[in-house]
């Protein structure tokens, strides 16, 4: 009687782990699926290949971890907004730290005129402005220009047409410019 | 059935109005060129303009190692729960190289494809012609030998002949 209640209880653990396995078999489908693009979205918003690395983590840790491991309802946009948050976060944290780590004299005399057509620092300004653009209007820059998603994706994913996504786009690179533009006359 | 087709009707008119409006007031079009030409803060902000589109296309062609995926896949799995690393698909994922996507793979049979198109119009166009001047010839030909019958014979006799 004991051996049988014994050998019930296994099979019913094994079933339950079974589920549990299949449950979360769609947290590896979605890496599958949207790896590659995720990874590049994140290295062109990162630059880095250990934060992409860190970012890509954090990502599929919060969708494993969502609502107490269920399955959101639109994968993909889940992961990318999560993916995109976490890359500006980071952003933000390092530029909060070489602010905080650099002396500000030395910064003046790094940007000059001849660095305008520098392609890192081209790259770095920009980074450092996409972070500090309205959500909105960062989210659609990213999945847009950085991820090269169509419009009908992007409004899929953030949940606003094409046409709208279209505007804040261009409402988005409109901002930038101005502020590249700004630091231009600063200098 | 109605409102889908209606849909797509309206779906098409803006993408038709959008063009249009594209090639006359976007930044391409002559007027707006001149006007930049003459106007130094059209002119900064154009430069800012194509400065964030530098960057963002410099962004863009900036390639990362060929492994990325693969370790960013195989930091991601060791961080989910045991059954799921031990996972057939994780161990896949872990050696998962960048694969280029469908299209980026037939691109470089883009221009044989184009090649062999054009040749095939250029043939059907030359059949086309070949077979009307054919009939040009024929029709033309028979016309001539009618009108020497009727010369020659008489009228009536000419038509009988080339109405059988």
């Amino acid at each position: 009687m004991v051996g049988k209640a014994v050998s019930c209880g296994l099979i019913w653990d094994f079933t339950v782990s079974e589920t549990a396995d299949q449950s979360q078999q769609w947290v590896l489908s979605a890496m599958q699926r949207n790896g590659q693009e995720l990874v590049n979205m994140l290295w062109r918003i990162l630059g880095n290949e250990q934060d992409v690395c860190d970012a890509y983590q954090n990502t599929f840790l919060r969708l494993a971890h969502y609502e107490g491991g269920q399955k959101p309802e639109h994968i993909k946009a889940y992961i990318f907004r999560a993916a995109s948050n976490v890359a500006v976060s980071m952003l933000r944290s390092k530029r909060a730290e070489k602010r905080l780590f650099t002396d500000p004299a030395a910064g003046k005399e790094v940007s000059s005129a001849a660095n305008e057509l520098d392609s890192k620092y081209l790259q770095e300004a920009l980074r450092c402005y996409i972070s500090q653009l309205p959500e909105h209007l960062r989210n659609v820059v990213t999945l847009r220009d950085l991820a090269e998603l169509s419009y009908a994706q992007v409004g899929r994913i953030l949940g606003i047409s094409p046409a709208t996504a279209r505007v804040y786009r261009c409402k988005a690179i409109q901002l930038l410019a101005v502020w590249m533009n700004k630091e231009n006359e600063r200098k | 059935m109605k409102t889908t087709e209606a849909n797509k009707k309206c779906r098409q008119i803006r993408a038709w109005l959008y063009k249009a409006i594209n090639s006359r007031i976007g930044l391409g079009a002559d007027w707006v060129q001149n006007h930049i030409a003459n106007c130094p803060r059209c002119q900064r902000r154009v430069t800012s303009l194509g400065k964030v589109n530098l960057a963002l296309s410099v962004m863009k062609s900036q390639p990362h190692n060929l492994d990325l995926l693969m370790r960013a896949n195989a930091q991601a799995i060791g961080v989910l729960k045991h059954s799921l690393r031990q996972a057939p698909k994780a161990r896949k994922l872990r050696t998962l190289l960048p694969e280029p996507k469908l299209l980026e793979r037939c691109r470089k049979y883009k221009r044989s494809v184009a090649n062999v198109a054009a040749c095939i119009a250029i043939l059907l166009l030359m059949k086309i012609g070949i077979f009307s001047s054919m009939d040009k010839l024929q029709t033309e030909g028979q016309k001539v030998i009618k009108q020497y019958y009727a010369s020659h014979v008489g009228q009536e006799l000419a038509d009988e002949i080339f109405s059988a």
